[in-house]
């Protein structure tokens, strides 16, 4: 009798879908009913659509509320039309949503999370036509491109910041996973800071989250405990810099400039402006003129990354000083990753004179001197 | 004053077996449709792109979309047949999604290190999809021995420990794909290798389709004899109905929850191996996708019954695939597209009440009609 | 119809009272009236309608047709709707159910205020406690109103029942089956309390299915049989077998034909067995007895004496905490159920559906408990489903187990035939042990109507004939006495004496029961 009544609900849901399925096939949308498998769907009128994909909500305030930003100035330009999907996760959903949206007839992807490197890979192998720019990889195809900012410029001079305003010379750095990206951010940071407080030292605590308020609250506060005055941070939240307020200390921020939400105590952020590559992105695929297997990774100069605003507190002389290396880096003249730069064990990485390679930034695994705390491995 | 009461019914009768669920889905459509009318989209428009999401034209001869449900089922099918069997037996393992990651650990640990630790073992598919397959089920079941043997031993919650062993399980794997299985070719980025060619489990027809699904409706078949043909299946149900009954009979609860665990475990490391050789041929982010804890709405759903395990996992599949469309298509928050999923959910799940109880008005006024 | 009473004031009238449930008629134009100042026994086999009949009463259910009239707190007799158990304590109806509903940490008097309206968030205990305290000195219910719950005794438990209902004013007390839990003399203790409570000028409303205490007890007896009232009559003109034949519809044997054979070999030896019940505490202390082929050993007590454990004890259910058991001169102390399972041990256990039979699970997987390991059943790992079907069709057919079919959920019986259906199961297990079986079974009658105890009775006195020990606990002195060749009275988990049972009289029982240790 159990399996009776079931397979009557199983059957009658089918049926309702059925029905629904049936009834209106005629009045479908147009563009979800060609869903046939791989039709090249260039756009023949002048409308060009941009898709993005999102592994968290827009409303983030972090890393997708800046692509997020970044899509609403690519919509604003005449002919566009985009549209996007939020909190996909990494996995094998990934590849399904990617591929739904080339079938959806798009004429640009944008997929904005490491974790879809590969999905992305093997869509575009079956939409040459459609043109894919993944974000925060290292792979490419002819119609895929891969896109990334030297987040690390910014962050060096916000360690300038951080260690110019540091009182008990503890600064903490609120860490997420021990990837190079994150390992290469510390370091610049902490280059930053030793360039203007050379007895300051970076303490680091991980909490292998992108976007967990807890840990990430919890970690903070562990540091402010520790005696940090100065908070930073590489996830997308903005509860370490929340933690930072209500304990008197300063705040680093990353991704977007969060003053509004954290208030003054917040010193400034490395952040992203998405619109400033998604804009050229889109206006040179309609053109004809975009290199689609382009590997690009734009430093302060692109603007791409650059610095938020400053706090109150920050003196009029450590702004100088900040701005002055920063039109350092965009002449480029400076890079933190040259030499001398000494790891923890006091063994020299990068030689006085020699500035390190791309290749070798990209798979960076140790910490400079100046930071304490451990990658952890094995 | 009108009251409402619930009342059960001795004797339901059959017709109910069709009316109740049919008129749940209805108001279940009704209820999404009010909301998604709140939110500004056309529910009839909402509808027919979610059902272009899951089947797609299936009636013309395209594929595509259903083979995708089927994709999103499969690890569904595995790891409701695992909280299945366990449940029949009134042990509540929650913790299908931490055996599943170590399924999917130990068959990835298979495919990238096998090959060069031990190179005289022919590389071929059926070679190392019965290593993969073993490994992964000796994971996930000895994963679940633990609470198995916690129980059997101490009387300690099985619900807390598997719970509990989840996180574990799940910190471990994301420790292993960003530090020590890393791929060396990866520029230090999280996530293995890819696995060699040859440990990839056959698709179908151009899809991602693989012999996973197989995989999952053998372990059907598998817990079907199990529970319905064998004297384990007996003892099971057994103890699941009346343990009382089942001590009088003789039955060892001991070995039974061993037996039930190493089952259930080693059913979810399946469905982990399934997702790392089926269809991401690599350890990375995003394993396991809460297929664990979804399986438990899938086996309650289905009653437990193995086959109505199959059929609940395709159609849960196919309102989450059909779900992207609430986004990509209606241009709708995820957050709608969950509360549209939940909203559908609520009403099955709730309208099974109505097939056991039924609502009867008491009016309640003065005590005493002269 | 029921002849209006003579005499006495008519407190309650049901008037054609019908109530149909989805496929079940249960009750079908039923009248009765109740007066005040008379004890009214409501007789009928289970089944029979008299539970429905009187959860219509207290608001448990709404008649399908028909009306109830009362004339309580000083109105005349009048037309109600009861909507719910509030509504008609509200009008002075109350009723003592099987299980008690009391609660185990709290005191007599705090218990009888629980649920009582108008009792200040405060109340004046002191003032409580003297209330109860009259009431149990006026109708002979003395307990002591500030002992706690768990202290009291089945026997005091049901007075404190009582109190709660006269304490809210009850005019109409209904009590079912309210002797199934105590002795003899509390039994007949019970008896005067209630004729207290007439005297008093309220009505009593008994229900049971004893026919002795019906006769003693009652002023008049309504039976009930398949939901229709049979007849009303007075006591004084009814005797057992016109009552039992009004209950059953057919004539009934009473005394049970034990043949006497000359008992064989000790099959089980018992020797100063102890265990503890689940809390912990010490049930069984030091039990000596034995057991013969052919013979039944009954064993008498008042619930909760240490039976329960001792049958546990003696089918392995239950480690020992000291003492030896041999089967069939083997030591067997701490073996396995299975081990007993296969020397021939079966066990009718006394909770039926806690115990005896997975309620949730068709009668095949209930019937094949006992042999599912072995052959015809199982081949290897797997049950062969034919061998299964026909076992079920034997053991329905042989034992008359009224059922829609072998699928059906063993739930779904009445108590009667899941009995059966426990005894079909339990018999042909030890049987098939190729041992001489040891049967045990615990209130094998209880709860059952005239027809299905019968069949039971009669089962295990053939079994006894073919050579079977038998170990029979019951609450039901007579059926003790009348079926046993031995019973051994248990007090406190001590063994108070075995006595002859065709010498043996219910009162010398009945002291040991109560502790008196009697030796012949």
């Amino acid at each position: 009798m159990r399996t009776g009544r079931l397979s009557a609900l199983l059957l009658a849901l089918l049926l309702a879908l059925a029905a629904c399925g049936g009834d209106t096939a005629t009045t479908t949308v147009a563009g979800t009913d060609d869903t046939q498998a791989p039709t090249d769907t260039v756009a023949t009128d002048d409308i060009t659509k941009v898709a993005f994909v999102y592994v968290a909500p827009i409303g983030d305030l972090g890393w997708t509320y800046s692509h997020e930003q970044g899509r609403l100035a690519v919509e604003a330009l005449d002919g566009v039309e985009t549209t996007f999907i939020e909190n996909v996760e990494e996995g094998p959903d990934a590849e399904r949503v990617i591929r739904e949206f080339a079938q959806a007839g798009n004429d640009i992807i944008i997929t904005t999370s490491f974790g879809y490197m590969d999905p992305t890979l093997a869509v575009a192998g079956e939409f040459p036509d459609i043109q894919f720019v993944h974000i925060s990889g290292f792979k490419n195809a002819p119609n895929m491109s891969n896109v990334f900012g030297r987040m690390y410029q910014p962050r060096y001079l916000t360690g300038m910041i951080a260690g110019a305003q540091t009182e008990s010379n503890i600064i903490g750095y609120v860490a997420a996973f021990p990837i190079p990206e994150v390992i290469r951010g510390i370091n610049a940071f902490t280059l930053g800071v030793q360039a203007v407080n050379p007895d300051a030292e970076v303490r680091v605590v991980w909490t292998n989250t992108w976007f967990g308020p807890p840990e990430e609250k919890e970690a903070a506060e562990a540091l402010l405990d520790a005696g940090a005055d100065v908070i930073a941070q590489h996830q997308d939240t903005t509860e370490p810099q929340k933690a930072a307020a209500d304990r008197g200390g300063y705040s680093i921020g990353y991704n977007t400039d969060s003053r509004s939400f954290v208030g003054d105590s917040l010193l400034s952020a490395p952040i992203w402006n998405w619109a400033n590559k998604y804009v050229p992105i889109v206006e040179e695929v309609r053109a004809g003129t975009y290199d689609g297997d382009e590997s690009f990774w734009g430093g302060l100069e692109t603007g791409l990354v650059d610095l938020a605003s400053y706090g109150p507190s920050v003196t009029q002389d450590t702004i100088d000083l900040v701005e002055a290396k920063k039109a350092e880096m965009i002449a480029g003249e400076f890079d933190p990753f040259c030499g001398p730069i000494v790891d923890q064990a006091g063994t020299e990485q990068v030689a006085a004179g020699a500035c390190m390679e791309d290749g070798d930034m990209l798979g960076m695994f140790f910490f400079v001197q100046g930071v304490i705390g451990e990658i952890p491995e094995e | 004053m009108i009251r409402f009461r619930l009342e059960r019914r001795l004797d339901p009768p059959r017709y109910l077996n069709w009316v109740v669920p049919v008129v749940s889905v209805l108001l279940a459509l009704v209820a999404s449709g009010l909301l998604l009318l709140a939110f500004g989209a056309n529910p009839i428009d909402t509808y027919v792109a979610m059902w272009n999401g899951a089947f797609g034209d299936i009636f013309g001869g395209e594929f595509y979309s259903v083979s995708e449900t089927l994709v999103r089922a499969t690890p569904l099918i595995l790891t409701g047949l695992a909280v299945a069997v366990a449940f029949k037996m009134k042990f509540w393992n929650i913790g299908a999604e931490g055996q599943l990651v170590m399924g999917g650990i130990a068959a990835s640990g298979v495919a990238l290190f096998l090959p060069d630790a031990a190179p005289g073992i022919p590389q071929n598919l059926v070679v190392y999809g019965l290593l993969m397959g073993g490994a992964a089920i000796l994971a996930g079941a000895l994963w679940a021995l633990i609470p198995a043997l916690l129980k059997a031993y101490l009387n300690v919650s099985e619900i807390i420990v598997t719970l509990m062993l989840n996180y574990i399980a799940i910190l471990w794997y994301s420790q292993l794909f960003t530090t020590s299985w890393k791929d060396p070719a990866g520029f230090g980025f999280p996530g293995s290798a890819l696995f060699p060619e040859y440990t990839w489990l056959p698709r179908f027809f151009n899809t991602r389709v693989n012999l996973a699904i197989f995989i999952g409706l053998l372990a059907a078949v598998f817990v079907w004899v199990l529970l319905s043909k064998t004297r384990a299946g007996y003892e099971i149900r057994l103890l699941g109905d009346n343990p009382e009954a089942a001590r009088f009979a003789g039955v060892s609860m001991f070995r039974n929850i061993i037996l039930v665990m190493l089952v259930s475990g080693g059913l979810a490391g399946l469905a982990g191996m399934g997702e790392v050789a089926g269809i991401s041929h690599k350890l990375q982010q995003g394993l396991s996708a809460n297929n664990g804890f979804t399986a438990i709405i899938v086996a309650w759903v289905a009653k437990l019954q193995p086959w109505a395990i199959v059929l609940v996992s395709i159609l849960l599949a196919a309102v989450f695939v059909g779900g992207d469309q609430i986004q990509m298509t209606m241009g709708l928050p995820a957050s709608v597209a969950q509360v549209v999923q939940g909203v559908m959910l609520f009403f099955v799940l709730g309208g099974d009440i109505f097939s056991r109880y039924r609502i009867r008005v008491v009016r309640q006024h003065a005590e005493v009609t002269a | 119809m029921t002849p209006e009473p003579e005499g006495g004031e008519v407190a309650v009238a049901i008037r054609g009272l019908t109530k149909r449930f989805p496929g079940v008629l249960a009750n079908e134009n039923v009248d009765l009236t109740v007066r005040r100042g008379e004890i009214h026994a409501l007789l009928g086999e289970n089944g029979a309608g008299k539970s429905t009949l009187m959860s219509c009463l207290v608001g448990l259910y709404r008649p399908t047709e028909g009306h109830i009239e009362l004339a309580t707190g000083g109105e005349p007799l009048h037309q109600v709707d009861i909507h719910s158990p509030r509504d008609a304590i509200r009008l002075g109806i109350g009723m003592v159910y099987q299980h008690f509903k009391l609660v185990a940490n709290q005191t007599v008097a705090e218990n009888v205020i629980l649920g009582v309206e108008g009792v200040g968030f405060v109340p004046n205990m002191k003032k409580v406690e003297a209330e109860v305290a009259e009431l149990g000195e006026r109708f002979g219910l003395k307990v002591d109103p500030t002992a706690e719950i768990w202290q009291l005794s089945v026997g005091l438990l049901q007075r404190v029942e009582i109190l709660k209902l006269l304490y809210r004013g009850a005019e109409i007390l209904i009590l079912d089956e309210p002797t199934a839990v105590l002795t003899p003399q509390e039994s007949a203790e019970l008896g005067v309390t209630l004729r207290h409570l007439a005297n008093d000028g309220r009505a009593v409303i008994f229900i049971s299915h004893k026919l002795d205490e019906v006769l003693a007890f009652s002023d008049r007896v309504t039976v009930l049989r398949a939901g229709r009232n049979v007849a009303t009559i007075d006591t004084k003109d009814a005797d057992k077998a016109g009552l039992a034949k009004l209950m059953v519809g057919r004539e009934v044997l009473f005394d049970s034909d034990r043949e006497d054979h000359d008992p064989g070999a000790v099959v089980l030896s018992c020797d100063n067995v102890s265990a503890n019940d689940s809390r912990g505490l010490p049930a069984v202390a030091a039990v000596s007895f034995e057991v013969r082929s052919g013979e039944i050993l009954g064993v008498a007590g008042v619930a909760g004496n240490g039976q329960f454990e001792l049958a546990e004890c003696i089918t392995g259910l239950r480690s020992l905490t000291a003492g030896r058991i041999s089967l069939h001169g083997d030591d067997v102390t701490g073996i396995s159920p299975r081990g007993f399972i296969r020397r021939g041990v079966s066990h009718v256990p006394a909770d039926r559906l806690g115990m005896g039979l997975a309620g949730g699970l068709p009668l095949t997987d209930n019937f094949i408990m006992k042999r599912y390991k072995s052959a015809p059943i199982s081949k290897g790992r797997f049950l062969r489903k034919r061998a299964i079907t026909t076992l079920s069709d034997e053991y329905i057919k042989k034992f008359a187990v009224s059922t829609p079919s072998s699928a059906t959920p063993a739930r779904n019986l009445s108590g009667g035939n899941q009995q059966k259906a426990i005894l079909a199961r339990e018999i042909d297990a030890g049987a098939k042990s190729g041992l001489t079986p040891l049967i045990v079974a615990a209130y094998p009658t209880r709860g059952l109507d005239v027809g299905a105890i019968e069949a039971v009775r009669e089962a295990l006195l053939a079994e006894r004939l073919r050579g079977a020990a038998i170990i029979l606990i019951s609450e039901d002195l007579d059926e003790l006495l009348v079926l046993s060749d031995r019973v051994m009275v248990l007090h406190s988990g001590e063994n108070m004496g075995v006595v002859d049972a065709v010498q043996a009289t219910k009162e010398r029982v009945g002291l040991m029961m109560a502790g008196e240790s009697v030796t012949q």
